[in-house]
């Protein structure tokens, strides 16, 4: 059977065709609306306390790249494995992602990432950004830095200033460093290898720390002979005092985190209160737990008004820890073997006060006996120096978010006041905040002296928030971001089926009990790449390549980077809605 | 072998044994089994065909307008507003001579509101240059659409399958669907005789200055004097195969007819019934189906009516401003022909109402009693009475 007839054969059918280009026809002169690259700020690295570039980050995970992931954080906090797992992780709070279904992980990749670099020894590579010139150039210029105190502050402080050019030399009164990291959280939290291994990193890059060297009033006078500057990451070293009757009968919380760690104080069985509400006092109880000890957290106001992380708190009483809310001690009578704390009730004037927590009173004479084996007290903590407090009033003093620039009194040294003590949020992260803004300004003195550093530091924020980005003070990519926040409603979410978030696995409560072992397991790496990938990567591109390919008029072509040719491009705006994840804009022409 | 399936899913049935390789469309009632059935097939894996989902009609035609420049064998479906909201691209499907098949099921277009039988939407697309052909029954409809592939891909001109709402969509009858080997016999894969390829680029449709539009324009009327024959051949091979054809007119008990009642759809089914009741009474009384619009086929018209002294066409649509829409046709169609009887135009059975054999009969002693046509069309069955939902304004 003939299927072609034959009929058509001779009939005509023109239609219009070309092989030539249509290239004459130039549809740019119909555009009144302008397309462009245009990288956004992602929700949570606004949020970030260290700025981490965290669209970036978890693009480069679910790309499967784990080293160069590793490389992106490296750039803005030297701790991935150690914040993966102690950060407090507001970036989750605010992930777009958690508007469609739930938040990313982003600190368990976090972790995962950091973990990977420890076990296959990522090498740090060097320089961070632009290129070998620029960072030789930088070290003939290098000052000497003295550090005091090697808790996270100090190590970020020291870790950023080496990446500067500059020669550090870190000082700690404890037989090891790691401050906070080292002696105040508990092995269940943060594994003691985990820290050794990205302190020792820091080693690795020519910073010098000195133990059991404290830092002293008589070290900061002569210290303008041996050094440029100096960083005052102290922390606090001295519990607050009760001062009730009795209060002499009570352990020091935070001393008592220290032993352990140390290996002593390992008394099992009893009963035990720990009073106050904060992380640390979360901390000894269930270190406490974990000993065998009955424990019971006694907080003067409600749950919801504790200061120690909600996570923490749910996981403490899980572990078998009891709360008493709305009471304080007032007194604590006993001997060595049996305590009587009289707790007094207290009562709610007002619901909520600026810092959002409620306002309590004593409750008439209300009061109860509390009767345990010991008691801890976590109320609180203050700098074991004077001097280690930055200066309320002098007329040279510079505050910025995080740190406070000074010079010594008599020697006109600059004096830089950091960590703990000028942080507006006290975690770990605000911690490498603080070491990198005073990186910052340390630098940008000796560069351009101290007028320059307000305007140094606009400049890199992240955002417009008051996160800081290292890589933006050097001149990185990220330099050109758009400080704008991407919001849920730019993001194309048609692209991103939905997913559930990944869960790592966790020992049970009744596990918990038992050791100190590490509570949480990490992701596996084909978990993290998969995690990763629900990322929306909000306001980054991700080289998706829908901008080219859904150009009606192929104006989109790529060269080295994508480029959009303005004499085809007649600005129908359908690359920037197709752009999944808002790395572009659209504007209108100016005539 | 023989199925009792809906009228719409027949012409699922025969896009599946076509083996379309891309379908898009959009849901609009009275369509919508077509393409749902078509959309299942396609993820159970009967058919190994895409079926693109879009947000309107316009994007359909588009989507399918696409894939028959690249080559692919294309079917969509739609209905009244649906095909209204196409129309730019109907015009566009011809114009760059893609044998896009699309189903049309004839619903009356809004407001008020219908989701009903009515002809005005096809008719109201005359000219774009899709050939279109009616069909009676479920067997037709499936039939039809497997002559489409083949009458389109022939032509390098679309087709549109027109089918009764509900009448037809809607009714399930004894349908018989063919094996795929004898499919395939008869609907060997399309072979574009011009298509994009990305091997050897090149720009289709684009600017035709004056010195060629014209001669563009003649050309596709070259292609649509051409489909009689390449109907009439599509029809020897389906016939060969499958024992069936159906003409592109058919004229039943025409030959001495004094009368000649003209129609196209379902009606048809019930006028036989009604000739040959009129017949046994002795009226001399014969019918003419109406199944190509486009082309008109006006030879075989004029063969077929040449001894009749009065056609009386039946129209489901309407012209506002002059009459019925085939009346019109088949009288400019006469006009120059050797013998002209009188054409009487009749509207009745719009949005969906029946046409039952006591019209059908009423428009044949009208036609009957009258000397010679009325100027305006005659409406049959108007109810004097106010609708509960439609005041007089």
């Amino acid at each position: 059977m003939t299927y072609d007839p034959e009929i058509m054969t001779e009939t005509p059918m023109r239609i219009s065709r070309s092989n030539i280009s249509t290239e004459i026809n130039k549809t740019g002169s119909w555009r009144f609306v302008r397309p462009g690259y245009d990288e956004k700020t992602a929700p949570c690295s606004s949020v970030c306390p260290a700025g981490e570039d965290i669209a970036r980050i978890e693009m480069l995970v679910g790309q499967g790249m784990f080293p160069a992931a590793w490389e992106t954080i490296l750039r803005e906090n030297p701790f991935p494995a150690v914040c993966g797992r102690v950060c407090f992780h507001p970036c989750e709070g605010v992930c777009n992602r958690g508007q469609m279904d739930s938040p990313v992980g982003i600190h368990h990749l976090e972790r995962v990432i950091g973990d990977m670099a420890i076990e296959n020894a990522y090498a740090v590579p060097h320089p961070f950004y632009g290129d070998e010139v620029e960072a030789n150039r930088r070290a003939t210029h290098g000052k000497n830095i003295a550090i005091a105190g090697a808790g996270p502050a100090g190590l970020s402080a020291a870790y950023f200033l080496a990446r500067l050019g500059h020669a550090c030399d870190v000082f700690d009164a404890d037989s090891e460093p790691g401050g906070v990291l080292r002696w105040g959280i508990p092995w269940y939290r943060l594994p003691e290898d985990t820290l050794k291994a990205e302190i020792s990193r820091i080693v690795d890059m020519g910073v010098n720390i000195y133990c059991r060297k404290p830092v002293t009033g008589e070290f900061l006078a002569g210290a303008a002979t041996s050094y440029d500057a100096v960083f005052l990451g102290c922390g606090h070293g001295r519990s607050l005092h009760m001062g009730i009757p009795g209060a002499d009968k009570v352990q020091d919380g935070l001393k008592y985190l220290h032993d352990i760690r140390r290996g002593k104080n390992t008394r099992t069985g009893g009963t035990a209160a720990v009073i106050g509400g904060g992380n640390t006092a979360v901390d000894v109880a269930r270190s406490l737990i974990r000993l065998g000890v009955d424990t019971v957290i006694v907080y003067r106001r409600r749950r919801q008004d504790m200061p120690a992380f909600e996570h923490e708190i749910e996981m403490a009483l899980a572990e078998g820890v009891r709360l008493m809310e709305l009471v304080t001690p007032v007194r604590i009578d006993g001997d060595d073997d049996r305590l009587s704390l009289t707790l007094q009730q207290m009562r709610i004037t007002d619901m909520e006060t600026a810092g959002g927590r409620c306002r309590v009173v004593p409750d008439g004479g209300r009061t109860r006996i509390l009767k345990v084996d010991r008691a801890y007290s976590a109320i609180g903590a203050e700098p074991l120096e004077s001097w280690s407090r930055p200066p309320e009033q002098q007329p040279d003093l510079l505050k910025m978010s995080h740190c406070t620039l000074s010079t010594h009194p008599v020697s006109r040294l600059p004096l830089v006041f950091g960590g703990d003590l000028t942080v507006p949020v006290k975690s770990v992260t605000d911690a490498v905040a603080s070491g990198k803004q005073a990186a910052m300004m340390l630098d940008t003195l000796f560069r351009e002296g101290k007028t320059g550093i307000p305007e140094r530091i606009a400049q890199c924020q992240v955002g417009g928030g008051p996160a800081l980005s290292m890589e933006i003070y050097l001149s990185g990519s990220r330099k050109f971001r758009n400080p704008t926040i991407v919001p849920y409603t730019a993001i194309n979410t048609d692209y991103f089926p939905p997913a559930d978030r990944a869960v790592p696995p966790m020992t049970s409560p009744s596990e918990r009990r038992a050791s100190f072992e590490e509570i949480e397991g990490g992701y596996s790496p084909e978990t993290a790449v998969k995690e990763a990938a629900r990322c929306f990567n909000c306001g980054i591109c991700n080289d998706c390549d829908n901008c080219r390919l859904y150009c009606p008029e192929v104006a989109i072509h790529i060269d080295g980077t994508r480029c959009i040719n303005l004499d085809y491009c007649k600005g129908c705006g359908i690359c920037v809605v197709e752009c999944p994840r808002n790395a572009m804009s659209l504007e209108e022409e100016k005539s | 072998m023989k199925e009792v399936v809906e009228g719409s899913h027949a012409v699922s049935e025969a896009v599946r044994l076509a083996r379309v390789q891309v379908m898009s469309a959009y849901p609009i009632t009275p369509q919508t089994h077509i393409v749902e059935a078509l959309s299942e097939y396609c993820a159970q894996g009967r058919m190994t065909g895409r079926f693109i989902c879009v947000e309107s009609e316009h994007s359909a035609m588009a989507a399918v307008i696409g894939a028959a420049s690249g080559g692919a064998r294309t079917f969509t479906a739609t209905s009244s507003h649906g095909l209204a909201l196409m129309h730019e691209l109907l015009h566009w499907s011809s114009a760059a001579r893609l044998p896009i098949v699309m189903a049309e099921v004839n619903r009356a277009l809004g407001p008020g509101w219908n989701i009903w039988m009515d002809q005005t939407d096809s008719l109201a697309q005359r000219d774009t240059g899709w050939i279109q052909l009616y069909c009676e029954d479920g067997q037709e409809a499936l039939d039809t659409t497997l002559l489409a592939f083949r009458l389109a891909e022939s032509a390098s001109l679309p087709v549109m399958v027109v089918l009764d709402a509900f009448f037809l969509s809607h009714t399930y009858e004894p349908v018989d669907i063919p094996d795929q080997t004898a499919v395939d016999r008869f609907l060997p894969p399309y072979r574009p005789k011009v298509h994009l390829d990305t091997r050897e680029p090149f720009a289709l449709s684009q600017m035709a200055p004056p010195g060629c539009y014209m001669e563009m324009r003649h050309d596709i009327q070259a292609g649509m004097r051409r489909v009689p024959d390449l109907y009439t051949a599509a029809e020897n091979g389906f016939e060969e195969i499958f024992g069936r054809r159906y003409g592109m007119l058919e004229a039943y008990r025409c030959e001495d007819a004094e009368i000649i009642l003209a129609m196209a759809g379902t009606a048809v089914s019930t006028s036989r019934e009604v000739v040959d009741d009129l017949r046994d009474r002795g009226e001399k009384v014969g019918l003419l189906k109406i199944r190509m619009f486009r082309p008109f086929p006006t030879d075989l018209l004029r063969h077929s009516v040449s001894n009749a002294q009065k056609i009386a066409v039946l129209d489901r649509n309407f012209c506002f401003g002059l009459g019925g829409i085939f009346a019109q046709e088949i009288r400019a169609a006469l006009y120059h022909g050797e013998w002209r009887p009188s054409v009487f135009s009749y509207i009745s059975g719009m949005g969906g109402r029946d046409v039952t054999p006591e019209i059908i009969k009423e428009v044949y002693g009208l036609a009957k009693a009258a000397d010679r046509p009325e100027t305006e069309s005659v409406w049959v069955g108007l109810d004097p009475a106010t609708c509960p939902v439609c005041r007089t304004a």
